[in-house]
């Protein structure tokens, strides 16, 4: 009995059963792995996303449509029912773009928080009330245990090898590639964009694969949910006709293609315009113009086929030749009528500086400015890859062999991806799927090569060789004689030596990459941004909670209402931990806005205190680390803040102004006047040397001498700083009670008496009533 | 329970009986206690021992004074201060600010420059006095040089007019003048000083005021004759007077951001008793009696906030609904509840604004010239509009100003701003923020609602219902398999 059944174990339809059960069982303990490994801190951010969830829980999904500013005490559109009713008690002021207000509804990708919501509210129907927050935390962790279930199925649908797949999910669950966006507590877009990015694209092979107008829905319906959820759904927008377009000019158009191009385009088109912040871009703006180009190419083919089943071939290559023309004068003349007309929306700046890494720089200096659009570094590759980095030629290198469909997907996705991953440090995400898709190729086809027990038994092969050869059509039957060692059908490894070194130099190779990954994501990826740590001298671990302790004190100590100025990456912060109203914040579309607080920040104080007043500001907060030596300061931001600026108000600000003679970006003594006299160095400096002896001040970022005297500050006073100085507050002070200008009121607060104007020269200004 | 509220307002009323809107506690700095009595008319006037009772408290303090403090506490001691010039030369002992080169002349520690500013700061009014006798405490003249009121540099210098002077006392020398009361400096600013009196002002100190600041305003201006000139340095010829004509100010006055007032008084001598009844006779020969003693109560009445303050009372706005075309308010229809917070872009607004003027002893409702007008501003960064308030009723207290506009179709955190900011009245600056927001998903008409969209419509439902009937004919006719095969095709 016990012999019947342990033969057909892992062999017969038991067999199959288990190893099914196996997967499965594998597949669940890679994605507790890749939320584990996610768990090191728990920090939220961004608090905006996080509000916004809350909001959208509390009022509901109408309300959250129609959200305009971030009042949490009343819903906007009760409003609209006249009822005489009290009013609430003083409701909270809106956080956030003081004071053009936020359309929060219709300028954000809701798929993040309309999934939150979603989870919360079937937790709860099932009885189990989780408090949002605990949702919002580990909702990055729990999406990439489905992206890794995700990456398992696309890499099964390339390869018929059973192991490939667990691979590719158990690369895709640790790779600090992809945990650097989705570390617990990490609520942005791309904690379930990746998600959906790999699913859809999995989902995409499927109908490709199959022709299928269900698998093509199904990818339409995803595509739809990853508009809803991030901007980075452009990729594949593009990535899908460019895949489409390839195969069309590979001459492997096919029925299949076209049902299940047309119907993702049309209902994905459809899905995506329902989002407000996507609208009608889908059909006006030039990104997406490649989706409607090669969808009308498809129903071109399409339409020259059926002609081709009617036609004589003979009339049938001028009937060709003719329908090329005129479908080309007539495409372009439209294309280039419409975009004269303005009608379609020429390329975002965005597009022009993936191409031009130069671009931004000059023409776009916001987007330039924030570092995640910076071009990759080559280290970092290797420090988000680790060894998969080496393996994805060999991947891509196994798809050009094989080359069905599928594979001719993997090797665009991963030709796009990289350059883009190189270009932008951000994009490195879009990149880690496909890396671990083609090592996990790479590294199962030598695992399937070198980790099989029995000799290979050439005769047998050789015998059945021609009957298995159908299903597994070898390159050596589509590329002949390129390679010598594709010459001779594949056998396998006789040499147990061999078959051993190999497979314990690639175990060497995973153990390293797990710890590698584990290492990396616990010292670089899950350091929360406001709470610096250092290690002090004995070893000990330091915490520098400057950022904490100032937003607590602005909490504690400024009116509801105060509004704070700062440069915008803290506006998220100041909004949820300060609780007070920002001009700017992370998510500022504004760019004339940005402008405007650049050139406060990097103007006189003549000439900011104005905008200062139009605006409201009652604080203005600086970061500065030439205490501690903290590089990520405003001063070394300061420049973009010039280019933000100079790009709205050349006249004024100029960028050149602020670099000495030789071209140098200083703050010492050789500091130009322009820089010593904006209001960011003097806020940043003011007092400095107070902690130093006479003449000793030192700047530990920059590295330099501060000059003897420190910079004096009229219109602002001294309201904050932080225990290492990190941050500095500033209160703008109210226009001078008795009508002087702040200048002379210092002047004479710090009694310097005034002369009297003994002797007038010239004429006399007489005062006329 | 009752009664004890109303006991307590009826003990509350017996302090504040004073007539000034911010109180009654009046400093008067005088450096001889000896020269008290030379004033006392003026002081029986403020105190209101005759039959208008103006209620000051008076405290006579010496500058000489150490226990002397403008403040207790961190709060004023003192709601006004009355300044009169000391008055001999080099008697204080403290500089004000520290600086021993400076030929020391200030008014004792208590009342240094930065303290009087404080103390304006806070609210405090100070009516200052000068005379040519005595010299200008440092003290003084730097802190009406951070003001911006210029005096003259030689100590001894006054205001002398060949064409406007009391023939009866200042024969010789043309250095007492007679004024006429009640020219008011610009035809849209009230006049508080008005009247039909002659004023006599002996020996008095000009100010010239600056031309920057918007906080100045003379009240009492020289004739176009008059100049200043040193009678020691300059007896015999002036070549470069410090002022001349109407530039010289006589009563200049500065009501600071916060309202605090400030006065220059040019004579302290105006207001002694000699010269508060007495036969002066012009130049023209026309006999008169100076009407120093009522402008006297006119400046004070208008230093210590008696004439002239706004108080604004109620601030409402709420969302109205036009009803028909009926001049004014009457066709508003208030709809909600007041004063929202948020409102919608293009909604048809109210906003409400009761303010009333305080005159001498009773709050009566504000009456705008008709050459000048109370704007509302709602303003984002720049006002979107500015519009004038129009009164729509009054109270015997008050009146109410209303306007009713269509928001602009810009959403953010706008303000209703009321700036009214006028030369002898308190500034009223009143800032309401409200949101107002886009318009909601559902508030836009519907499709149909839209002729133009028709033809979309129809385009729709024309392609859905091809579909249908392609869909039905598909399935319902079969097709007959006998045929030859082309037919297949379709």
């Amino acid at each position: 009995m016990a012999v019947e059944v342990l033969e057909p174990f892992l062999k017969g339809d038991t067999g199959r059963n288990t190893r099914g059960l196996l997967r499965l069982i594998i597949l669940c303990t890679i994605a507790a792995a890749a939320v584990a490994s996610r768990l090191f801190s728990v920090i939220l951010d961004p608090w905006f996303n996080f509000r916004a969830t809350k909001y959208l829980v509390q009022n509901g999904f109408y309300s959250f449509w129609d959200w305009f500013d971030d009042r949490e005490a009343s819903h906007p559109v009760a409003q609209l029912v006249y009822e005489p009713r009290k009013p609430a008690e003083e409701p909270k002021r809106t956080r956030t773009w003081h004071p053009l207000g936020r359309v929060t509804g219709g300028t954000l990708y809701p798929g993040l928080m309309v999934t939150s919501g979603i989870i919360y509210h079937v937790l709860r129907f099932l009885s189990m009330p989780v408090d949002i927050r605990n949702i919002c935390v580990l909702l990055a962790p729990g999406f990439s245990g489905l992206t890794a279930f995700a990456s398992y199925l696309i890499t099964s649908e390339m390869t018929t090898s059973p192991s490939a797949g667990l691979l590719a999910a158990i690369f895709m669950g640790i790779t600090p590639g992809y945990i650097s966006r989705s570390v617990a507590g990490s609520y942005d877009n791309e904690a379930i964009a990746i998600f959906l990015l790999v699913f859809t694209f999995f989902l995409w092979i499927k109908s490709v694969k199959n022709g299928s107008a269900m698998w093509g829905a199904l990818t339409a319906l995803f595509y739809g949910y990853m508009v809803s959820a991030w901007g980075g759904y452009v990729f594949i927008t593009n990535l899908l006709p460019l895949h489409t377009f390839v195969l069309i000019c590979m001459g492997r158009y096919s029925p299949r293609l076209y049902v299940s191009y047309s119907t993702w385009f049309a209902l994905g088109t459809l899905a995506s315009m329902q989002v407000p912040f996507v609208g009608f871009l889908p059909i006006r703006s030039s990104d997406h113009m490649s989706a409607l180009g090669v969808f009308g190419l498809l129903q071109l083919v399409a339409f020259v086929e059926f002609i081709r089943q009617q036609v004589p071939n003979k009339q049938f290559q001028t009937l060709l030749r003719g329908l090329i023309f005129v479908v080309f004068v007539v495409s372009m003349g439209v294309l280039v009528l419409l975009t004269v007309s303005g009608v379609i929306a020429p390329w975002s700046g965005r597009f022009y500086s993936l191409w031009d890494t130069g671009y931004a720089k000059i023409h776009i200096p916001i987007i330039a400015s924030v570092s995640e659009h910076q071009p990759t570094a080559w280290p970092a590759f290797f420090f988000d890859l680790n060894l998969m980095i080496w393996l994805f030629p060999a991947g891509v290198y196994m798809c050009f062999q094989q080359l069905k469909d599928e594979h001719v997907f993997v090797v665009i996705y991963a030709v796009l991806a990289s350059y883009f991953a190189g270009v932008m440090v951000r994009l490195m995400l879009t990149l880690t799927p496909v890396v671990c898709i083609a090592a996990a190729l790479a590294i199962s086809s030598i695992l399937d090569t070198y980790l099989v027990a029995e000799n290979p038994i050439p005769k047998e092969t050789q015998a059945n060789g021609q009957a298995t050869s159908d299903s597994i059509k070898s390159a050596a039957d589509v590329i002949k004689d390129s390679l010598r060692s594709t010459r001779n059908p594949v056998l396998g490894i006789y040499s147990y030596v061999s078959k051993a070194s190999v497979v314990g130099a690639v175990t060497t190779y995973l153990l390293l990459f797990v710890l590698h990954c584990t290492w990396v994501t616990s010292n670089a990826y899950s350091s929360p941004s406001v709470v610096l740590a250092s290690k002090l001298p004995d070893g000990s671990q330091h915490i520098i909670d400057d950022y904490r302790e100032a937003y607590y004190w602005l909490r504690q100590n400024t009116p509801d209402k105060a509004k704070i100025m700062s440069w915008w990456d803290y506006g998220y912060q100041i909004g949820g931990m300060a609780d007070r109203p920002t001009l700017v914040d992370n998510n500022t579309w504004n760019n004339t806005h940005i402008a405007t607080v650049g050139k406060a920040m990097s103007s006189r104080e003549e000439v900011s205190y104005p905008i200062l007043r139009q605006h409201d500001v009652d604080y203005v907060l600086v970061v500065f680390g030439g205490l501690l030596g903290y590089s990520g300061d405003d001063i070394n931001k300061f420049l973009w803040m010039v280019r933000i600026s100079e790009g709205i108000w050349p006249d004024e600000i100029n960028e050149r102004n602020y670099f000495t003679a030789r071209g140098e970006y200083r703050v010492d003594d050789e500091a130009t006047p322009t820089m010593r006299n904006s209001l960011m160095y003097k806020m940043s400096y003011y007092n400095y040397n107070a902690l130093f002896p006479a003449g000793q001040a030192q700047d530990r970022v920059r590295g330099s001498k501060l000059p003897a005297e420190g910079p004096q500050l009229s219109t602002l006073e001294e309201a904050f700083t932080s225990e290492n100085w990190i941050i500095r507050i500033y209160k703008v002070k109210d226009l001078d009670n008795v009508g002087r200008d702040h200048g002379s009121a210092v002047a004479f607060d710090k009694g310097n008496k005034k002369k009297k104007t003994a002797k007038r020269r010239g004429a006399r200004v007489l005062r006329v009533e | 329970m009752r009664w004890f509220v109303s006991l307590l307002l009826i003990t509350l009323l017996g302090l504040v009986q004073g007539l000034s809107s911010t109180g009654s506690r009046l400093l008067v700095v005088i450096e001889e206690s000896s020269e008290k009595a030379q004033y006392s008319t003026f002081w029986d006037d403020l105190e209101g021992k005759s039959n208008n009772c103006r209620g000051y408290k008076l405290t006579f303090e010496s500058p000489k004074n150490d226990k002397l403090s403008l403040f207790q506490h961190g709060e004023r001691a003192f709601d006004h201060i009355l300044l009169l010039p000391p008055k001999s030369k080099g008697t204080s002992f403290y500089t004000i600010t520290g600086d021993v080169d400076l030929p020391s002349s200030g008014l004792g520690p208590a009342l240094t420059p930065k303290l009087l500013l404080q103390f304006i700061n806070q609210n405090g009014n100070i009516l200052l006095t000068l005379s040519s006798d005595s010299p200008t405490p440092t003290s003084i003249s730097s802190l009406l040089l951070e003001l911006d009121i210029h005096l003259p540099p030689d100590r001894d210098s006054l205001v002398v007019d060949h064409f406007n002077y009391d023939t009866a006392s200042a024969s010789e020398k043309h250095d007492v003048l007679l004024l006429p009361q009640g020219s008011r400096i610009r035809s849209d600013v009230r006049n508080y000083f008005g009247g039909d009196g002659t004023i006599a002002f002996p020996r008095a100190v000009a100010q010239e005021l600056g031309n920057s600041s918007p906080l100045l305003a003379p009240i009492l201006r020289a004739k176009s004759t008059a100049y200043s000139y040193n009678p020691k340095d300059e007896a015999e010829v002036v070549e470069d007077p410090f002022a001349v004509g109407e530039q010289i100010s006589l009563v200049s006055s500065m009501q600071a951001r916060n309202s605090a007032r400030f006065t220059v008084f040019g004579s302290a001598e105006a207001l002694e008793n000699k010269w508060f009844d007495r036969k002066v006779k012009s130049v023209d020969g026309r006999d008169s009696k100076t009407a120093n003693r009522e402008f006297a109560k006119q400046i004070t009445a208008w230093t210590f906030m008696e004439v002239g303050v706004l108080k604004v009372g109620r601030v409402e706005h709420h969302l109205s609904s036009i009803t028909g075309d009926a001049p004014g308010n009457d066709s508003v229809a208030q709809l909600g509840y007041l004063n929202p917070t948020i409102y919608r872009v293009k909604n048809d607004v109210t906003f409400n604004i009761e303010i009333s003027e305080y005159s001498y002893d009773q709050l009566t409702p504000l009456k705008v010239d008709a050459s000048d007008a109370l704007q509302l501003e709602f303003t984002m960064l720049s006002p979107y509009h500015r519009l004038d308030l129009v009164s729509i009723s009054q109270t015997p207290n008050s009146t109410v100003f209303s306007r009713t506009f269509k928001l602009p179709d810009q959403h953010g955190i706008f303000s209703f701003r009321v700036n009214h900011k006028r030369p002898f009245l308190t500034n009223v600056d009143v800032k309401r923020e409200v949101t107002v927001r886009h318009f909601a998903h559902d508030e836009w008409p519907r499709s149909w609602e839209i002729s133009a969209g028709w033809v979309w419509i129809a385009g729709v439902w024309i392609t859905i219902a091809g579909w249908v009937a392609f869909v039905g004919i598909w399935l319902w006719s079969e097709p007959a398999y006998e045929q030859s095969k082309g037919k297949k095709m379709q």
